[in-house]
């Protein structure tokens, strides 16, 4: 009984330390006076939880990126990852974290438009420039003023691949969306909206349909489907790939179209054949190398990772690169001169194209359309803004 | 003569309170105050789930789901009309929504009570279940309301979530909803029908007997315990200034069993301690996961870290008390001077009552 009593406070001692602990190293402010020993760019993604898969793919590219460049004007750069676990109210906390704790003057990140809509509340109120990775979700930069992207947005993704349906000669699609994953509804809802601008009439959308997470069954959507001569899909690669199958299975002998969340290998693992031909949108190839620092990237990345960069690591490696270029055209390591810097952002050369930033924070840019075929992803073509 | 010892030193430490509260929100960084707010409201999530399950013997895992309502209220009730038009871009929101504006207080009451009301229609059927019954069937209804929620986009904007809701929580607001709700459910537990829940907890058959109406008492449990969970979901959509449905999936409700449980089933203060530890060291951990050198050796950083230190905490509580950290003692200033008695006459025998400090 004793022994349990003091092993309880022992307990409770070892908690309240190692909280106390965990609060000592406080944050030091940058004097004026003293000469400026590191700058701090805080990173948060999730890298733990639900989310994790897109979180470490930016992570690679991130860490490639810092490895590269840690130094800005002269001075050593202190990259300080904080993961957020795919939560929101984490998102806040680890935004906070990295303001507060850390004195970051600049922030990148982060995968999932959720998680950098919950940290972007802190970062405006904090005035902390963030320099956003690929949540493309347009309510990210909405009204902010020091949110960046490094990806384009969802409406330019909805429009580009509503072109290149009606390009294509289709003239009958159906729409199937994931009700519960904000990228979904967005991107069905601008495809709708530009096929009707393309078209000019509503009338080649043949069904609207939803799913929700974790649903395995796709026939009651596919059924409503009628003479469909494609089916866009934005929803992500798991249930992409069922869909497929199943639609074949159906009988459909159409086009498959969906957008970066397809860019995973599963994709073909689980679709098998049944994916072959399918189209999709992506930020970047590594075929279709648009830049010159495209090519020294992949060969970087090879090097580094023995696999090819995929879209996530590639926008974590420009987001970063986009921080370390508007310091260096700021000239200080000010927030607000580093978030001028960066909203003036104008053709700067990244490894998934050209990136202009407009007025909205958003990266003007080009998108890729990739094929899959004999079970890998070709590049199509590409499609300007 | 005892007594009035007692209520001075409560007033007293209520000052202390109050004072700290008053700096903690005037001059600690946002860092911190951020994680103080997150405390109260996750004591309140597990406060008021020790209601249900602790003292009412209900096993109901629809917390999610009742803060989700409480949020959603909260949070369409503060926009302001010109951001609900930046949100609702997809679908716009029906009308009589999409003008009001309440102030916070008012707000938070409403998101209570609506909560409060839905939850009862839902314990309705459902209390008629027992145990694990019980327990799956609020479930179920948590993943509805929030099916619903992803689906009503007119009403709750789906999936895309509602963002800019003004930040209105601060810790004046968390900790004050905190002692609120602490303080009524304390009064309640007390009460006459505070035993009258206990007894439907450790006997339905035998309660039933002595003419306890097992229904009644169910639900005016549930109903507090729903208020509660509303307003602290409410606290939450303004703390974090976003929300979308997948805050409030089932792992939130398995959060809180599992915070109630470590602080121990039937004790307020151990709901409130072991929230705010659960709250605390997921930050304090966070050094874990980046690079640090204990002597010569460096540990290189490894995301998750903190999740596995986490677990074995968890566990060691598990295998040391095995009735949480507070078993079902509550903080009292008498038990506090036996504890400063004991450990003075360094006896340690060992007998009842509570500690911690």
């Amino acid at each position: 009984m004793l022994f349990k009593r003091i092993l309880n406070v022992g307990f409770a001692l070892i908690m309240i330390s190692a909280v106390l602990l965990g609060c000592s190293p406080a944050a030091e402010e940058p004097g004026e006076i003293e000469e400026i020993q590191e700058v701090v760019i805080g990173v948060y993604e999730p890298m733990t939880g639900a989310q994790a898969a897109g979180g470490v793919q930016t992570m690679q590219g991130v860490d490639l990126a810092y490895a590269q460049k840690d130094e800005v004007l002269g001075v050593p750069v202190r990259m300080v990852l904080v993961d957020n676990r795919g939560d929101k109210a984490e998102s806040a906390t680890a935004m906070t974290r990295l303001i507060e704790q850390e004195n970051a003057i600049a922030v990148v990140g982060s995968y999932g438009s959720s998680n950098s809509m919950a940290g972007g509340e802190v970062s405006e109120a904090a005035g902390v420039p963030v320099m956003g990775c690929s949540p493309t979700n347009p309510l990210v930069t909405e009204g902010k003023e020091y949110y960046f992207r490094a990806c384009f947005i969802d409406p330019f993704q909805g429009r580009v691949m509503a072109k290149y349906a009606t390009e294509q000669g289709i003239e009958k699609v159906a729409i199937i969306q994931n009700i519960s994953q904000d990228y979904s509804v967005g991107l069905a809802a601008f495809f709708k909206q530009s096929w009707i601008d393309l078209t000019g009439s509503e009338e080649g959308i043949v069904s609207e349909t939803s799913y929700q997470d974790g649903d395995q069954d796709f026939t009651a959507q596919l059924s409503d489907i009628g003479d469909a001569q494609a089916i866009f899909a934005p929803g992500y690669y798991g249930d992409a790939a069922l869909l497929m199958k199943q639609a074949r299975e159906m009988g459909f002998t159409g086009l498959f179209m969906g957008t970066d969340a397809w860019e995973a290998p599963e994709l073909v693992d689980i679709a098998g054949d049944a994916a072959e031909g399918a189209v999709f949108s992506s930020h970047y190839s590594a075929e279709a190398a648009t830049t010159p620092a495209s090519a020294p990237f992949v060969e970087a990345f090879q090097a580094e990772y023995g696999e090819a960069p995929s879209a996530m690591a590639a926008l974590g490696y420009d987001a970063y690169m986009l921080v370390i270029d508007a310091i260096e055209r700021a000239g200080s390591f000010d927030r607000d001169d580093i978030r001028d810097a960066m909203a003036a952002t104008e053709n700067f050369e990244g490894v998934t194209g050209y990136i202009t930033i407009n007025e909205t924070g958003d990266a003007v840019k080009d998108a890729v359309v990739l094929e899959v075929r004999d079970g890998a992803f070709k590049y199509l073509s590409t499609v300007s803004p | 003569m005892k007594l009035k010892r007692n209520t001075i030193l409560t007033f007293i430490a209520l000052l202390v309170i109050v004072v700290l509260l008053f700096f903690a929100e005037k001059s600690l960084n946002p860092y911190y105050r951020r994680i103080l707010n997150l405390c109260a409201i996750y004591s309140i999530f597990s406060v008021t789930f020790n209601l249900i399950f602790g003292y009412t013997g209900q096993f109901s895992l629809g917390h999610a789901g009742f803060a989700a309502i409480g949020a959603y209220v909260a949070a369409l009730l503060t926009l302001s009309p010109a951001q609900k038009a930046v949100n609702f871009f997809l679908k716009p929101i029906i009308s009589p929504l999409a003008n009001v504006e309440l102030p916070f207080l008012l707000a938070l009451i409403v998101g209570g009570l609506i909560t409060a009301i839905l939850s009862m229609l839902i314990a309705w059927p459902a209390l008629r279940l027992h145990g694990d019954y019980l327990a799956i069937a609020t479930l179920g209804f948590s993943e509805i309301i929030r099916s619903l929620m992803v689906n009503m986009q007119s009403l709750t904007n789906g999936a895309l979530g509602l963002k800019g809701i003004p930040g209105y929580t601060n810790l004046f607001w968390s900790w004050g909803c905190l002692a609120v709700c602490v303080f009524i459910i304390k009064r309640l537990v007390d009460s006459s029908y505070g035993r009258a829940i206990s007894a439907v907890r450790d006997d339905e058959v035998a309660a039933e007997a002595l003419g306890v109406n097992l229904f009644k008492h169910k639900m005016m449990a549930f109903g507090v315990s729903s208020f509660f969970v509303g307003v602290a979901g409410g606290l939450m959509a303004n703390l974090i200034s976003t929300i979308d449905p997948k805050v409030f999936l089932f792992t939130l409700t398995y959060q809180i069993v599992g915070v109630t449980v470590m602080g121990g089933m039937g004790s307020l203060t151990g709901s409130v301690i072991s929230a705010s530890l659960y709250t605390i060291f997921l930050e304090a951990l966070r050094p874990l996961e980046s690079q640090f050198t204990i002597g010569s050796l460096t540990v290189p950083g490894i995301p998750g870290m903190r999740m596995v230190i986490f677990s074995v905490l968890l566990l060691l509580v598990i295998l040391f008390s095995r009735k949480g950290l507070m078993g079902n003692n509550e903080f009292s200033w008498d038990g506090l001077f036996r504890l400063f008695n004991r450990l003075r006459s360094k006896k340690g025998d060992g007998s009842t009552g509570g500690d911690e400090a």
